[in-house]
């Protein structure tokens, strides 16, 4: 058994031939810590996580586990259990066989392997099903048993590769939950890969968002939500995401077609998106808010309703109370609180500050 | 309107996902005369195995106690009589089949697994200049008379020079799709084809009529099967299995044993019972190399053929009999791997 270490990326690249997969990835992971690694599919967190993990060679960079430059390391020595996405489960062996699996590798004796067993089966309420094969559960049980395989061991990292993906939406929810839980309990030092913005706000103690290879912004759910560096995070964030109009600075304001917003303290610039949050803003009279739309589509969701507007050739919405109801075609102007706006640069992309 | 539910035709099937009675009739008719057309010839060489010569010559004869006397003669001919050449046959096929099956799933598995595993990628310009070193290093010694030694010498240092210089200008890759599909390949020339050269490097050696050449020349002849074959089983295998058992700190060896193992189990199985069943029945090559002491059970019965007694049609069946019953058993034990769909797609969820 081991404690929590820290994690230290530096510099990290991944070249497959001459793609470059993963660009100088840099992250410090305090021990302890849930990081979750967010971006969309094929923008490298897999990548990422097989090289921390080992099963992917470094191109170029330093790892270091607790104090340890593990870069060269082969994947046994680095303490690590991992959950794929696939849950890799040995078809052939019984559930209880599979979670003792790395208790078996590591020679554990009999008496004390079949404890641990069953206290990691028990902890995942899975004590009753040890005799059967992978094949003969659901895609929850198969879950629960990679997750006890990993925990059985207490190593000092684990690694999560989209585990729930796999799980219908309200399973995936307790699991969430449950996940959360272990992982605060056991205290142990998580990676958890996702492409799911509403999985990372919800587990995560920072948030790490990637997209081709870079990493985009690092913070807290809240910081990388209320705060994002560029378009790309502010986009990626939030369900529905953020609204985008564009428009230009100028003498500390920003104006577009319809639209004029101060945007105190910022350099002139032209091609710029301002962009403000759905529960940010309100449905308001004609010619009474910051601007005026014309609805789109209403939608319901229960706890509330989405209106969409179109503003120029941006699609707007607005998060309402489940009460609220307006006709499609009708005009009706938006309002919002100025100092919940953020600006960027069109071209770069960058938050203009 | 009412519908009135007449008794279906002849035409109609009694029951949703049935077939209909003439469906029926025509079908089982067909079978049924499919399986006297194929099971004949096998009660045929069962009786006539239990005729003396004299019935055989007077026949045709077809029903044993009735059309004519069941005699023991021909069996014991070849069990009292010809003991020594008969178990001499059986017992070079034994040793042969399993020699040769061992010795190419063994390797083969070993180079499908590899080549499921590991991205290879050799290049084609250093492959091409490898061969034109050995067929020069060939010519040099064989027809210019050439010291062996200094000859590989000089091919091993060229072949290292010309890698470090042209290998870096041309490099066209090839991959591992190249690589098994050259293996495979390697099938598809008729073994006539090869089975002079086989011969004359047999005989240049003087292993001809051994159990080595024979076992050596089976195990090449089937080795692309076994690829081909484990191939797609190794592809099978998840590589997530491996992955997270060398994560948990298996080593190559106990991942091996434990994971990969045993889920291609059954297509070893299959792939065996396959290679077993080829190298048993192999007429061709075992003609070729073997001329007495190796001589395998197929030779012994094409001997039968072309004695100075003519054609020992009771003794051949006796042969044919004896060697057709392990394949009969092989047969029934694959046909089980077959049917429970386990020959493709072993690893699922
Ligand atoms: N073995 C490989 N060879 C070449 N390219 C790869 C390989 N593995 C991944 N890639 C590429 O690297 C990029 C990142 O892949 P991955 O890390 O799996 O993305 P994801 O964020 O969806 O997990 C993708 O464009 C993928 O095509
Ligand atoms: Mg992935």
């Amino acid at each position: 058994m081991s404690s929590a270490k820290s994690i230290s990326i530096r510099e990290m690249n991944k070249f497959y031939g001459a793609f470059h997969a993963l660009k100088d990835f840099s992250l410090e992971i305090d021990a302890g810590e849930f990081l979750v690694l967010l971006g969309p599919s094929g923008c490298g967190k897999s990548t990422a996580l097989r090289m921390i993990a080992g099963l992917e060679s470094i191109s170029d960079g330093t790892l270091m586990i607790g104090d340890q430059d593990v870069t060269e390391v082969l994947p046994k020595y680095r303490d690590i259990a991992m959950v794929f996405q696939s849950y890799a489960l040995y078809p052939h062996k019984t559930v209880g066989e599979n979670i003792g699996f790395p208790l078996k590798v590591a020679k554990t004796p009999p008496a004390e392997m079949e404890a641990q067993i069953k206290a990691a089966a028990e902890q995942v309420e899975l004590d009753h099903l040890l005799d059967r094969l992978p094949g003969q559960l659901s895609g929850g049980q198969r879950q629960r048993v990679a997750l006890a395989r990993a925990i059985v061991r207490r190593p000092s990292v684990f690694l999560m590769d989209e585990p729930l993906s796999n799980l219908d939406a309200k399973l995936r929810g307790n699991m969430r939950a449950e996940l959360k839980h272990m992982q605060s309990t056991l205290g142990i030092t998580t990676i958890y890969v996702t492409h799911d913005q509403i999985e990372a706000m919800t587990l995560a103690h920072r948030v790490a968002i990637m997209k081709d290879g870079v990493l985009q912004q690092l913070g807290t759910p809240k910081e990388v939500y209320s705060d994002p560096n560029n378009l790309f995070v502010a986009g990626f964030m939030g369900s529905p995401p953020m609204n985008f109009v564009d428009g230009d600075i100028k003498d500390g304001t920003f104006s577009g077609e319809g639209v004029a917003v101060p945007a105190p303290g910022l350099a002139d610039a032209s091609g710029v998106a301002m962009g403000f949050r759905p529960e940010d803003c309100q449905v308001v009279e004609a010619g009474k808010g910051k601007l005026d739309a014309t609805v789109f589509t209403f939608e319901m969701t229960g706890d509330q309703t989405l209106v969409t507007f179109r503003f120029g050739n941006n699609p707007v919405v607005v998060k309402m109370p489940n009460d609220f109801e307006v006709a499609a075609k009708t005009q009706t102007g938006i309002d919002f609180d100025t100092a919940t706006a953020c600006f960027f640069a069109q071209s770069s992309g960058e938050r203009l500050r | 309107m009412s519908v009135s539910f007449s008794k279906p035709g002849l035409f109609e099937p009694r029951r949703i996902g049935e077939m209909s009675p003439a469906t029926k009739i025509l079908l089982y008719s067909v079978l049924i005369g499919w399986s006297l057309f194929v099971i004949f010839p096998i009660y045929w060489l069962v009786i006539t195995s239990f005729k003396t010569p004299a019935t055989v010559n007077e026949g045709p004869f077809f029903i044993p106690f009735v059309d004519f006397q069941p005699s023991l003669h021909a069996w014991a001919d070849l069990f009292i009589y010809d003991a020594a050449d008969t178990f001499r046959a059986y017992f070079n096929s034994i040793v042969i089949a399993f020699s040769a099956t061992a010795l190419s799933v063994f390797v083969g598995s070993m180079a499908a697994y590899s080549l499921s595993r590991i991205e290879f990628a050799p290049n084609l310009i250093t492959i091409l200049y490898f061969v034109v070193l050995l067929v020069g290093a060939g010519v040099a010694i064989g027809v210019y008379g050439s010291d062996l030694w200094l000859t590989l010498a000089i091919c091993v240092a060229l072949f290292f020079l010309l890698a470090r210089a042209v290998g870096r200008l041309y490099t066209v890759r090839l991959g591992n799709g190249d690589i098994l599909f050259w293996i495979v390949s390697q099938r598809i020339l008729a073994p006539i084809v090869v089975v002079v050269p086989i011969y004359m490097m047999f005989q240049s050696v003087r292993m001809l009529d051994t159990h080595i050449a024979i076992i050596i020349t089976y195990a090449v002849v089937n080795l692309p099967i076994v690829v081909w074959l484990m191939f797609d089983f190794f592809n099978s295998i998840p590589r997530d299995l491996e992955e997270s058992a060398q994560l948990d700190g298996a080593t190559m060896i106990m991942t091996f044993r434990e994971i990969v193992l045993p889920l291609s189990r059954t297509g070893l199985a299959a792939t065996t019972l396959l290679v077993m069943i080829f190298s048993w029945n192999e007429y061709l090559f075992a003609l070729f190399i073997s001329t007495s002491k190796a001589q395998t059970l197929p030779i012994l019965v094409a001997a039968m053929n072309a004695g100075e007694r003519g054609i020992l049609w009771w003794t051949m069946s006796v042969a044919i009999i004896i060697m057709i019953i392990p394949v009969v058993a092989l047969a029934v034990v694959l046909q089980k791997y077959i049917s429970k769909g386990l020959l493709v797609g072993a690893v699922k969820g």
